[in-house]
């Protein structure tokens, strides 16, 4: 394992893409290391009609996890984040349009993504708990600077926690009805 | 076509004889057609009125009509033409152009390709630069042996990890309007994540519900802590101050509090902030200036006399803090009080009140708390009803029956007392004497006449004034022998100095230590922590206005009331300095209460009177005071003289 060097501050991105009737969402959030909240941002669902489906085919999910509405949120966030995690496989495609790394998580149990690359880090495990962490295969080598940057991170933390934060604040934004400006 | 037809017709009349008859003609085979249309309509010459040639040529629409045939007439023969019903108006042509010609075709218009997204965002304080973690030397040492602090005293209450299974998480107030606010609290991470490994060191993991106080604390503007003595209410208001002042949403507090608890404050902020600086208020008036407004320390103590000595300072507007902490916030139940309104004239964005005693005499008292926690939010006179439901979202009360299962029992032990001869003389002659001398007095008898008397007689069943005796002093001596030989500790308290200096005398082989108002307040912290770690030391004596709040006694398993307090809520904090968080052995209250005398007389109104204090908590009754009220001075004896607005 090559020696990754690390600012002292870090900061963590999260992002969860999810269909919610038949329109897609997506929150970001933006934490240090202790999971304190920097920077939210959230989009305004997207409705794929036939001729999307059609088009797009089999690669529609990608389009809007990573292309259309993962791309949107970073691009009007203006927080850096040093490691990026999502919970949605289609999302792992951003990695090409930024430079930092992209990394799948999910509680274990969980067997998406098997034909992925996958690192697991059992430390970082909160009791009774064990996630799955997947990266893009064609940025493999950054394995080295995720570890480091998760062996920098407490091992209490729940790292698929903050996307139930970011869904709740999404529900509030639609409660107080927030989410039409978006 | 048809427009010059008419144009030619219309012109009719300068035809010359011959078109005419052709046009007659024309008529005739009009009437042919008509005839056709309708058999009953016959032409009869000479029956029917001429008509003007205009007439005659109106029904032009049938002139290009193919089957028209002319039929010469002769000059001299009229014509009379029935003039069809219809036809009486003039019927003017509706042309419309072709559509289809000249508008463009309607095609449906194709789905767009182009998926649009919008982002809304919002950006939060910029939290505290968090640490590095401490590198593990010794890799048999687990990051969890490392947070601990190592601290004998300290209780082991961590939580098995296997019973967290909610994430206690702050959530926004009903009072929080702005989204961004309301963001802020939800975006929080969770508590029990927070005060994990490696970011927030505590000496222990708080309990569960010390989670949910913190959870509650940190979200609200307004808030008060009313948890039963003894659950930690000073921890949870630490922790909650230090959260706010990491991520960012303050950065200066207050706490104000009884000047016995400046000490306790400092230890407690060492123990669950170290990482927060403080300072605490001394000194002259020029050195709490300095304080007040030199000095950028973030977080500061003060006592509530204090306080009171600086109301000239704190009418500067550049004083303004984003906290004040309220503890004992009982102390500013008087609205009126020069203290009460000094401590409302603070300028805050956050007010917290501390007390494990909301209601100390009368529901009146919560409302006054208000005008500190939330100005305006429970104007003064609000019906008791709606005190409920006003005050809902900002109070946090638990006992410990609710929170700590486990918790040690305390076990309450009425002892009655005989009096020994010499305080029975003295007590009957003294009761007897006071009763005539109140009678005497007639309509000018005052409850302080009535009170002299009742602090005389419970003075005497303490102590014969004459000869020193005393039944009480007795059974704690013989009670102290037992504790003495199991090595535990007691706490004695009495309402007075005096009677603490007499047991003193009596409990030397004790190792007894005194903790009261005339004891210095430097000398006490030394002597609260011989009586923790000198096992030769069984036995502190504390007056209950000087031990009843903020201390953590909880190594002890005894305690005696050797008199009654007035109120049982001072009697509860007495008691809790020893059952509260830590206490793994029951505690034993023993309350002497002297037979037939004024002490159960009082005793009996109290007990009756402190079923009803959870009451008006609850908002399930209304009780008009929690100790005694003036009527129930007069009752305790049988006396005829009353003051004038009691007789009325």
């Amino acid at each position: 394992m090559s020696v990754v060097q690390l600012p002292i501050s870090i900061q963590l991105g999260f992002m969860t893409i999810f269909q919610e009737n038949n329109t897609t969402l997506g929150g970001y959030l933006v934490t240090n290391s202790w999971g304190r909240p920097i920077e939210f941002r959230m989009s305004s669902g997207v409705q794929p009609n036939r001729m999307h489906q059609i088009l797009y085919a089999n690669t529609l999910q990608e389009y809007l996890h990573a292309d259309l509405i993962g791309k949107a949120l970073l691009d009007k966030s203006s927080s850096a984040v040093h490691l990026l995690f999502t919970d949605s496989l289609g999302t792992l495609s951003l990695r090409s349009r930024v430079n930092f790394p992209v990394v799948a998580i999910w509680d274990a149990g969980d067997n998406r993504g098997q034909e992925f690359d996958r690192v697991t880090y059992k430390h970082l495990s909160t009791p009774g708990f064990n996630q799955t962490m997947v990266m893009d295969p064609g940025f493999a080598e950054e394995e080295d600077t995720v570890l480091a940057i998760l062996q920098r991170l407490d091992k209490a933390f729940d790292l698929t926690e903050p996307f139930q934060r970011i869904r709740e604040a999404m529900g509030e934004a639609r409660k107080m009805g927030v989410a039409n400006r978006a | 076509m048809e427009q010059e037809n008419l144009m030619t017709l219309q012109n009719s009349s300068s035809f010359p004889e011959t078109e005419k008859s052709q046009i007659h003609g024309i008529r005739g085979s009009l009437d042919l057609v008509e005839s056709d249309r309708d058999d009953q309509s016959v032409v009869q010459e000479g029956n029917l009125p001429e008509k003007s040639f205009s007439e005659i040529i109106e029904p032009r629409l049938v002139l290009d009509s193919p089957k028209v045939e002319t039929i010469a007439l002769l000059e001299e023969s009229s014509l009379a033409i029935i003039d069809p019903p219809s036809w009486k108006n003039e019927l003017i042509p509706k042309i419309r152009e072709p559509r289809l010609l000249n508008d463009s075709p309607w095609v449906r218009s194709p789905v767009p390709l182009e998926m649009k997204v919008q982002v809304s965002g919002w950006k939060f304080p910029v939290p505290i630069v968090e640490t590095l973690p401490k590198p593990i030397l010794n890799p048999k040492d687990s990051p969890d042996e490392e947070a601990v602090i190592s601290d004998k005293e300290l209780p082991d209450v961590s939580i098995p990890s296997n019973k967290i299974k909610t994430r206690i998480r702050p959530r926004p107030a009903s009072d929080t309007v702005l989204f961004k606010d309301r963001l802020l609290y939800l975006l929080q991470p969770p508590l029990d994540h927070l005060f994990g490994d490696k970011q927030i060191a505590v000496p222990f993991k708080p309990f569960p519900y010390q989670l949910e106080g913190i959870a509650f604390l940190m979200p609200r503007h307004g808030a008060l802590l009313a948890d039963e003595m003894g659950l930690g209410k000073t921890a949870q208001a630490i922790l909650s101050m230090r959260l706010l002042f990491h991520s960012g949403m303050i950065s200066s507090a207050l706490i104000i509090c009884p000047k016995p608890l400046v000490f306790n404050w400092v230890r407690e902020i060492q123990l669950w902030a170290p990482d927060l600086p403080f300072e605490f208020f001394q000194g002259d008036l020029e050195e709490r200036r300095r304080t007040w407004f030199v000095s950028n320390c973030p977080m500061k103590i003060i006592n509530y006399e204090m306080i009171t000595r600086d109301a000239e300072l704190l009418s500067d507007p550049r004083i303004g803090v984003d906290l004040v902490v309220l503890d004992e916030a009982q102390r500013i139940k008087n609205r009126t009080s020069k203290t009460a309104q000094i401590v409302c004239s603070l300028k805050r964005s956050r007010s917290w009140a501390i007390t494990g005693t909301p209601i100390e005499n009368r529901p009146e008292d919560l409302i006054n708390l208000f005008a500190f926690i939330d100005p305006g939010k429970v104007p003064e006179g609000t019906p008791l009803k709606q005190i409920g439901t006003l005050t809902k979202d900002h109070i946090l009360r638990r006992t410990k029956e609710m929170v700590q299962n486990d918790m040690p029992p305390k076990l309450i032990h009425d002892i009655p007392i005989e009096l020994s001869p010499d305080q029975k003389i003295s007590y009957e002659l003294a009761e007897k004497e006071g009763v005539i001398r109140l009678n005497a007095l007639g309509d000018t008898i005052t409850v302080q006449h009535v009170f002299q008397l009742v602090m005389r007689l419970k003075q005497i069943c303490n102590f014969d004034p004459v000869t020193g005796a005393s039944s009480k002093l007795e059974q704690l001596v013989a009670d102290m022998e037992e504790v003495s030989e199991n090595q535990r500790k007691a706490i004695v308290f009495s309402q007075w100095v005096e009677p603490l200096e007499m047991i003193d005398k009596a409990l030397k082989p004790f190792g007894p230590l005194q903790f009261h108002g005339k004891i210095p307040q430097l000398e006490r912290i030394k002597i609260l922590d011989q009586f923790k770690s000198d096992p030769s030391k069984h036995v502190i004596l504390m007056s209950y206005g000087t031990g009843s709040v903020g201390l953590n006694l909880q190594f002890c398993d005894y305690v005696f009331l050797f008199d009654r307090w007035w109120n049982p809520a001072i009697e509860d904090q007495a008691i809790n300095r020893a059952h509260r968080i830590g206490q793994k052995n029951p505690v034993t209250v023993i309350r002497f209460v002297v037979h037939n005398s004024i002490e159960q007389r009082i005793a009996n109104i109290l007990e009756a009177k402190r079923k009803l204090f959870q009451e008006v908590l609850e908002q399930a009754g209304s009780p008009a005071s929690i100790g005694l009220s003036e009527n129930e001075i007069f009752s305790l004896f049988d006396i005829q003289a009353r003051p004038h607005k009691i007789a009325a």
